[in-house]
């Protein structure tokens, strides 16, 4: 017995093949009823990898927290703090782009750590304790517009608007990201920890595994994630505004990507891949809600709605009570 | 006495508070000041009443705050002014209130999704329809019939002079809620169905009716909110803001436990008051937003922790 | 001393034994749950362990795989003494406990399972060619085809099963307990178990094996252990044992008359009458309870009386038969309908399906009154009001300083005359109740039973399931007893308990392999 058939392969990745099929599907026949032939060049469909970056490095952070059993909705606002904190170190000057990307990676670290702390140590809900350090990161936001402006220097946008080849810079980093995940998770004993812990946490006890020494690691890798995705709009939008995470409804969104990709909200089985198709599916519905020209509000409500009905498609088969 | 302090466990630190505002500021010290701080409480108050019936059942809703936004600029939209039309509007945003609090339950009991995720897809299909609604920036403004519950007053009342309507709205609120959770055959279901779901279902308790009542009540006291909140506030794009929060944080102060089946409707009035009096003496100590938001966010933290202990 | 048996050569065996258990004590919050129970093992035997629910198996084991420490006595692996605080560590000195519950990751595959906490790595990164191998030579070795990459959420009962032995093997088990193994197995795998348990024997590992199907245990055991109340009361070499001596041991006491006299008058008219009714594992479900007598449902574990009542009840629903209620309608189809319906039900587990323990006596009395009342009529006016309720209560005579408090504090036994106060309120003409006195004291097992006397002498029909059967022969005037989810025999009252538990034993493993 050597490696998995190719049965067994196509069964794994199933709903992911599907998601992509059908959101590229979508996305092309909408592209062909509007006349924007355009959308279906390379460049078009590097433009629809492009939309996918913010949340995708996002998501991939919230796939691993929930495979592990937990929830993190501490991200939308920490995506904003990494943005702003990213901007104002930097300070318009290409000499500080290493300072400030070693803070806002440390620092979302320590937020993370905090987070699987109150979980893991403290035994809080993670719910109810990412939920509070998202008030908290609010507080701090509300102040930083004025007192940490700043703006993100020319060589620093490279990293948003930079090719390597045709490719953008910020999809390869993606694709990377979503790569060395994805092998750590199903490769490693890392991985297999945290599926056992998100799992069965007493069969992983019974096992030996420690879970706060998956949980902790768990909330720090989200935090780096949400980092890499504030440091990726500062550096798009050149200035860091404390209401980029919000207004882009990471942790909502997050969440949904993942779970539609076939990670269980109750943890022990996750994809990455999912995870990715499922920022693919968001990706294209905002690419076609854009050459549709539906009112961007309106999308909103959609995406709400559809986040909704995916998890339920998963969760309405739970017998017993559900609060 | 040790019964009161069960039911309110807020009090001793509402009355520390209340003892410091009245001290700092020779404003609260007179009656039409302490009025005004009932007026701009009131908001939190209903709301506090009313997501309580969602935490005792052991769950949560966030779409509270999107729902007072929506309310709002409903309001707005339908009456653009017209002082006629006040009726309709009102009509409508209750019929709105109805409408998302039946969605969530339905979400939540039917098709089993956690109560996190429904509400905050709520919060955000409801907030998205309140901009497309406004185009993003409201432009009308409420009628003055509109706006009466929240800026409304009656005047010539024996020593307190002038009452605001908002201050009855309050007491209305709160009574209803009481009689509502503690008077009930509905309210101690909802107790139960908090404290052991399995054993509610067992024992003959219509599970999925119940959550779904709670999420109504939680929507209706939104409206409620809304209409106060629109009447001294006016029309602006985030009205509901994070209230949904603050309203689960005033529960917790006020001894509404986030694990379900243990709180009491004067505990969680008693607490929002606290807590509104909390960011009135950090306000008069200079101290702003960023602090107010942490301070929040330690709350809802601490009380997690407590419970968890427990 | 050497110990062969009729299934071939075993390792055989002089010295030291590989285990000893002497004087095993504990107590949980004062109560003694074992009393001094000694075991010894030795390599390549099978050692059977029996008695009824409630005798101390599972605590013995717990204590044998590190759930918790013995309150005294010592365990000797080797001759030496050991103590753990942990399961990993009794694994690490190589017991394995599988219980009836197993540890699996459903999610993860069955090498992912086997390996868990000490996957083989080749440069820090999981060799996955090298755990499938091992672990498909581990379940070879057991002599089965299960695929080592398959997840283990789709394998069988039995598969997981055998999964959860290939862990322990793979672990290096040298005493391995199996927990009543064949509960969920039908008579193929059963025997398939058989034939692993011989290997693991010929390889020296010793077998403590826990079940009461005495068939089973005179094909595999070499030596008995009867345990009774957390004593032990025999130790005996297999060969040359009687079922009836053993039956005897386990469960002969005297029969402490605190029960209440028999039915006044013969049965009244059928209440609840059921004709080959099915559900999940029932079958071939014929019953009909009378007004004015009580029934016993027994049968050991597995055979399925817990899911009889439930299905009673409207839990889960009965899928096929033709069913009759006294108010002509057929079976209930959700608990709220036997409610409104007038089936008083007490569910099987107090604390866990019963009570809200946050909330009051009162309001944990009055549930039921006020589910099937008006959502917004005063919770406690009219048939509601606060003097019914606290009647309702003292009717049951709860002990409790105080009505309003928290049912959580009170005892068991008081606990259950709540939810006893609970159902009354709704006067029921049929009561289902399961293990109406598990885990309850004297006293108020007396009262209990004397409730349920009364309930039937006022013309309801009473049934009780229990595990107990000194108290389905005090109780019963008429005995049905269950075993592989079917009705195996109806009883009078007056039989005796070994008649009972032979017939409860009659699912025994085909003659004929």
């Amino acid at each position: 017995m050597t490696g998995p058939s190719v049965a067994t392969l196509s069964r794994r990745y199933a709903v992911a093949l599907i998601l992509f099929v059908v959101s590229l599907l979508f996305y092309t026949v909408a592209a062909l009823q509007t006349g924007q032939y355009s959308q279906l060049t390379f460049d078009g469909f590097m433009g629809l990898l492009e939309r996918m970056v913010a949340l995708g490095f996002v998501a991939i952070g919230q796939a691993v927290v929930i495979s592990g059993g937990a929830i993190d909705l501490s991200v939308a606002n920490l995506v904003s703090l990494c943005a702003v904190i990213a901007a104002y170190v930097m300070q318009d000057d290409p000499g500080r782009i290493t300072e400030a990307v070693v803070i806002v990676v440390a620092l979302a670290a320590l937020i993370g750590a905090v987070n699987g702390a109150l979980v893991a140590l403290l035994g809080v809900n993670p719910l109810i304790a990412t939920l509070g350090t998202s008030l908290m990161l609010q507080g701090i936001l509300s102040v930083s517009y004025h007192a940490l402006g700043g703006t993100a220097p020319k060589a620093f946008q490279q990293f948003a608007y930079g090719a390597l080849g045709g490719v953008p810079a910020s999809v390869v980093s993606l694709a990377a990201a979503a790569l060395v995940t994805g092998v750590a998770l199903s490769h490693t004993r890392i991985g297999s920890r945290l599926f056992a812990v998100g799992g069965n946490a007493k069969a992983a006890r019974l096992a030996g595994i420690h879970d706060a020494r998956v949980t902790i690691p768990a909330f720090v890798f989200s935090g780096v994630m949400c980092a890499l995705t504030g440091l990726y709009l500062a550096s798009r939008l050149g200035v860091g505004t404390p209401w980029v995470g919000r207004d882009g409804n990471y942790d909502l969104g997050s969440i949904a990507a993942v779970v539609i990709g076939g990670t269980l909200l109750a943890g022990g089985r996750g994809s990455i891949t999912g995870a990715l198709a499922g920022v693919l599916l968001f990706a294209v519905i905002d690419a076609v809600v854009n050459m549709l020209q539906i009112d961007p509000f309106l999308s909103q409500v959609l995406r709400g709605l559809i986040v909704v009905a995916a998890v339920g498609l998963y969760t309405f088969r739970t017998s017993g009570e559900v609060a | 006495m040790r019964r009161v302090l069960k039911a309110m466990p807020a009090l001793p630190l509402l009355i520390a508070l209340l003892a410091t505002m009245i001290y700092m500021s020779p404003f609260y010290q007179t009656a039409p000041g302490l009025m005004i701080f009932l007026q701009r409480a009131a908001p939190l108050v209903v709301l506090a009443c009313g997501t309580s019936f969602v935490l005792i059942a052991g769950g949560f809703d966030l779409s509270l705050g999107s729902l007072i936004t929506l309310v709002v600029i409903a309001g707005a939209m339908i009456t653009r002014g017209d002082a006629t039309l006040t009726a309709p509007a009102i009509a409508a945003v209750f019929a709105i209130g109805l409408a998302v609090g039946a969605v969530n339950g339905i979400v939540v009991a039917y098709i089993k999704v956690p109560s996190i995720i429904a509400t905050l897809g709520t919060l955000l299909s409801v907030k998205g329809m309140a901009m497309a609604w406004s185009g993003g920036a409201p432009s009308s403004t409420l009628p003055e019939n509109f706006r009466y519950l929240g800026r409304g007053r009656i005047h010539d009342v024996p020593v307190l002079g002038s009452l605001p309507v908002s201050v009855i709205v309050l007491v209305v609120v709160w009574a209803i809620a009481h009689w509502l959770l503690h008077r009930t055959n509905f309210g101690s279901m909802v107790f139960m169905l908090g404290d052991n779901p399995k054993a509610a279902m067992l024992a003959g308790v219509p599970t999925r009716s119940v959550r779904v009542a709670c999420f109504v009540v939680s929507s209706l006291t939104a409206v409620i909110a809304g209409l106060l909140l629109g009447g001294y506030s006016g029309v602006s794009v985030d009205v509901g803001g994070d209230y949904a929060l603050q309203a689960i944080a005033a529960a917790v102060i006020g001894g509404v436990t986030l694990l379900g089946g243990r709180g009491t409707i004067a505990g969680a009035a008693s607490g929002a008051l606290a807590l509104y009096a909390l960011f009135t003496v950090l306000n008069l100590f200079g101290v702003s937003e960023p602090v107010r938001l942490a301070v929040q966010g330690l709350i809802l933290i601490a009380a997690a922790a407590f419970t968890a202990r427990r | 001393m050497t110990s062969a048996t009729k299934h071939g050569p075993t390792v055989a065996e002089t010295g030291v034994p590989i285990l000893e258990m002497r004087g095993i004590r504990k107590s949980f919050g004062g109560i003694d749950v074992l009393h001094g129970v000694n075991l010894a093992c030795r390599r390549g035997t099978v050692t059977a362990i029996c008695g009824e629910n409630g005798a101390g198996k599972s605590t013995l084991i717990n204590v044998l795989g590190g759930v918790f420490a013995p309150s005294a006595g010592e365990i000797l692996i080797d001759g030496r003494p050991v103590s753990f605080s942990h399961p990993a560590q009794a694994k690490q000195r190589g017991i394995a406990v599988i219980h009836q519950e197993f540890n699996l990751l459903p999610y993860r595959s069955v090498a992912d399972n086997i390996f868990l906490g000490r996957e083989p790595t080749r440069f820090g990164f999981i060799d996955r060619a090298r755990m499938d191998r091992e672990a498909g030579a581990v379940l070879d070795r057991l002599g089965c085809t299960i695929d080592p990459g398959a997840a283990c959420g789709s394998l069988a009962i039995a598969e997981q099963q055998l999964v959860e032995i290939a862990r322990a093997i793979s672990e290096s088990a040298r005493i391995l307990v199996l927990d009543e193994p064949t509960a969920t197995l039908n008579d193929a795998e059963t025997q398939a178990l058989f034939r692993l348990i011989d290997e693991l024997r010929r390889t020296g590992v010793a077998l403590i094996y826990i079940s009461h199907r005495m068939a089973e245990l005179r094909a595999l055991a070499d030596t008995i252990t009867v345990l009774k109340d957390g004593r032990q009361v025999a130790t005996r070499p297999m060969a040359g044992v009687e079922i009836d001596e053993i039956v005897r041991l386990m469960v002969g006491r005297a029969l402490e008359d605190f029960f209440p006299p028999a039915a006044s008058a013969s049965p009244g008219a059928a209440l609840y009458s059921i004709l080959d009714g099915a559900a999940g594992k029932l079958s071939g479900i014929s019953l009909t309870l009378h007004a004015g007598e009580i029934v016993g449902i027994a049968g050991l574990e597995g055979s399925g009386k817990a899911e009889l009542a439930r299905a009673m009840t409207g839990v889960f629903p009965f899928s096929h038969g033709a069913i009759r209620l006294f108010d002509g309608g057929g079976a209930p189809q959700s608990p709220r309908e036997a409610a409104r319906r007038g089936i008083g039900a007490i569910p099987e587990d107090r604390k866990g399906e019963g009570l809200g323990l946050v909330q009051s006596l009162r309001d944990n009395c009055a549930l039921t009154m006020r589910a099937l009342a008006p959502f917004l009529g005063q919770a406690s006016g009219g048939s509601r009001g606060r003097r019914q309720i606290d009647a309702l209560l003292d009717g049951v005579a709860v002990k409790a300083a105080d009505y309003a408090m928290p049912v959580g504090q009170l005892s068991g036994g008081n606990q259950q005359k709540v939810l006893f106060a609970r159902l009354s309120g709704i006067a029921p003409k049929v009561w289902i109740v399961i293990e109406p006195t598990r885990g309850i004291d004297v006293g108020a097992r007396a009262a209990i039973y004397a409730m349920l006397r009364g309930f039937a002498e006022a013309g309801a029909a009473v049934m009780v399931v229990s595990s107990d059967l000194m108290e389905i022969i005090g109780l019963s005037d008429r005995i049905c007893v269950m075993a592989g989810g079917r009705l195996v025999a109806e009883l009078p009252r007056g039989a005796s308990e070994e008649e009972i538990i032979r017939h409860a034993m009659r699912h025994a493993p085909v003659e004929a392999a």
